[in-house]
């Protein structure tokens, strides 16, 4: 018998992850959040953790310890940036240390973490190909996906110094799919969509059952390392806004930067370049190690954004 | 989609009894719905609607055809609809404008991929285009080589999706190397920058060969480089000098000054209509794949001096055969 933790239960991939993973036999779930998620599948034993709390660490080492958890997956980061520039700093990164030293505590033998491929950043140096030992520049405006780089920091540094630890890191792109919902489907969900003129960067999606597979292989299997979970194909955005059925607006980059500063200020807490340089260079990433590890994608990134857009479509109708 | 009519005499006539009372059922189904006039009923042949039968199915398999529209790039971002739509544009420009003398086309191999080594000039890269729209008339479409590109073009709104859709990738050696991996040729111009923005003082003299990267990513990938001339390149942008202070002000390395550029605003990108030599050279052998010769700086370095005097040598011989910079 199994135990996987996971943090984070009522994010996306938490609770996709705990469900799919709960449907196993063999396994045993627990599931950690600061709330207690509605409809909990069955057979995820929830249990009460606050990661923003100082002795957070301590309760974690406890659980860890009582559950006898074998795995951890760490998943408790924001599906997308809040103008809460500190509590997002709290919950992801610090909270990703008092991860770390419950792990250490509890002596977790593997332990799985989610990150995202955005923590390349978009930068006009970048190879067509990100590999997984390219530097992690992140993007200055970016508070999120800086988080996520210190994180991974954290992680990496901690991996060194706790060798009887296996960890995955997985970092997925842009996650798509019928039922994933975030800041960028809500970008590519209106009808007329800015952007930055002269730029058409290709843009690389993986499909949320993709990414969850991937998840679930690296919880059940023994893959330590760090892996880019992202689908075969790139698109480039005016094909991706083309099929999509919407109307790009382009708008010179100094412009949308000025038009969008006090908006994107008041949703997000960042500048708009912290978003739209993603949609301004290139930062694709190489997915061969992911795929050799966790096995191919049952979608392309063309097909990913198709399944995407079609129950989009039809969302109003059911 | 063929029209499925079940022969009678038809070996599968017994086992695919069920199937085909299916088909006849959805047969006759189609015929009422499609008839124009209900009397028409039952009755077979002449009544059937093939009009709007073959209508209904355009309309349902039009959506394959979307693919054809919709945008279909590769991993690097080349589209072979830009490609296709700017070759008249192309052909007219290599046979006309530029009146291209291609020489050597022989020692291209046109069964694996290889690493064209050539010299640079003119300041976007008419050259890398011009290169790999010979090569894809002479060996097809598969062999079209990838050119590389220098950074500051990758900064220019507008160029950069532009050169991305015809085959322009970011020189880099990650780019490079997959090009290579996955069988695709790649022209590189090892004097980068150096190169398209030397003034027409120096031309066709050619500036340091970067420092080896050309030659030693041959080497690793085991594929024969191939040394090109590309004489004319030069005197479509000839550059009389260049200014920095106002071009460190919209953030750009240089700022230009040719006979047509800024005087002509953007009409200035128009290149002069110079008479070209493409010319090729011997390739030169490297070992196979994954040879530790890589890493021997000065066998690298060795080979890169060897290179660069191959290519001046071939630009000399190509300014030979060009009668006039005109003419």
């Amino acid at each position: 018998m199994t135990t996987i933790g996971i943090t984070g239960l009522r994010t996306f991939l938490g609770r996709r992850l705990a469900e799919r993973l709960a449907s196993e036999a063999g396994l045993r779930l627990v599931g950690l959040d600061r709330l207690r998620p509605h409809g909990l599948a069955a057979g995820v034993h929830f249990r009460e953790i606050d990661l923003t709390r100082p002795d957070a660490g301590s309760s974690l080492a406890d659980v860890f310890h009582k559950e006898d958890v074998d795995v951890v997956v760490h998943l408790a980061f924001r599906r997308e940036p809040t103008p809460d520039l500190d509590g997002d700093h709290e919950l992801e990164t610090i909270g990703s240390l008092h991860l770390l030293h419950a792990c250490a505590a509890a002596g977790v033998p593997r332990l799985v973490v989610g990150s995202t491929t955005m923590v390349y950043g978009p930068h006009i140096d970048n190879p067509n190909f990100l590999s997984e030992e390219h530097p992690l520049r992140g993007h200055p405006h970016a508070h999120c996906v800086q988080n996520r780089v210190e994180t991974e920091r954290l992680v990496a540094d901690w991996t060194a110094r706790h060798p009887g630890t296996a960890v995955t890191v997985l970092r997925p792109c842009w996650i798509v799919g019928p039922t994933y919902r975030d800041a960028v489907t809500r970008y590519f969900g209106r009808q007329v969509v800015p952007t930055l003129m002269g730029y058409d960067p290709l843009l690389q999606f993986v499909h949320e059952e993709d990414c969850l597979d991937a998840f679930a292989r690296a919880a059940t299997g023994h893959h330590p390392g760090v892996y880019n979970v992202v689908a075969p194909g790139v698109l480039p955005l005016s094909t991706v806004l083309r099929t999509a059925g919407k109307r790009p607006l382009p708008v010179p980059p100094p412009l949308l930067y000025r038009l969008r500063a006090y908006p994107s200020q008041a949703q997000t807490g960042d500048r708009p370049e912290g978003f739209y340089d993603y949609l301004r260079y290139l930062w694709v990433a190489d997915g061969r190690r992911g795929w050799e590890a966790f096995g191919r994608p049952l979608y392309t990134t063309r097909e990913a954004w198709m399944a995407a857009i079609s129950a989009a479509r039809m969302r109003s109708y059911r | 989609m063929s029209e499925s009519e079940p022969d009678p005499e038809s070996p599968e006539r017994e086992s695919g009894d069920l199937w085909s009372a299916a088909l006849a059922s959805l047969r006759d189904e189609l015929r009422r719905r499609l008839s124009p006039n209900p009397a028409a009923d039952g009755d077979a042949g002449p009544g059937f609607d093939w009009v709007a039968l073959g209508e209904d199915l355009r309309r349902r398999f039009g959506q394959l055809g979307m693919r054809e529209r919709s945008g279909e790039v590769d991993d690097f971002g080349l589209d072979p609809e830009t490609i296709r739509s700017a070759r008249p544009l192309f052909s007219l420009l290599r046979k006309r404008w530029w009146r291209i003398e291609v020489v050597g086309l022989e020692h291209v191999p046109d069964d694996r991929p290889v690493l064209f080594v050539a010299n640079h000039s003119g300041l976007l890269p008419w050259d890398g285009l011009a290169l790999a729209e010979t090569i894809e008339e002479a060996h097809g479409a598969a062999r079209r080589p990838r050119f590389l590109i220098a950074d500051w073009l990758i900064t220019l709104p507008f160029v950069q999706p532009a050169l991305a859709r015809l085959g322009g990738v970011r020189a880099c050696r990650e780019n490079a190397e997959r090009l290579l991996e996955s069988g695709r040729s790649v022209v590189a111009f090892p004097e980068g920058v150096k190169g398209a923005a030397k003034t027409f003082r120096d031309r066709y003299r050619l500036q340091r060969f970067g420092r080896g990267g050309a030659v030693r990513l041959a080497l690793a990938a085991g594929v024969p480089i191939v040394p090109v001339a590309i004489v004319g390149a030069e005197e479509t942008h000839p550059i009389l000098f260049k200014v920095e202070t106002p071009a460190r002000l919209l953030g750009l390395p240089f700022l230009p000054v040719t006979p047509t550029f800024p005087w002509f605003g953007p009409l200035g990108a128009l290149p002069l209509p110079s008479k070209w030599v493409i010319s090729f050279g011997e390739p030169l052998a490297t070992a196979g794949p994954g040879g530790a010769q890589a890493n021997d700086d000065l066998l690298v370095a060795r080979l890169t001096e060897e290179l660069r005097a191959e290519v001046q040598r071939l630009v000399k011989a190509a300014l030979g055969i060009r009668p006039g910079v005109f003419a």
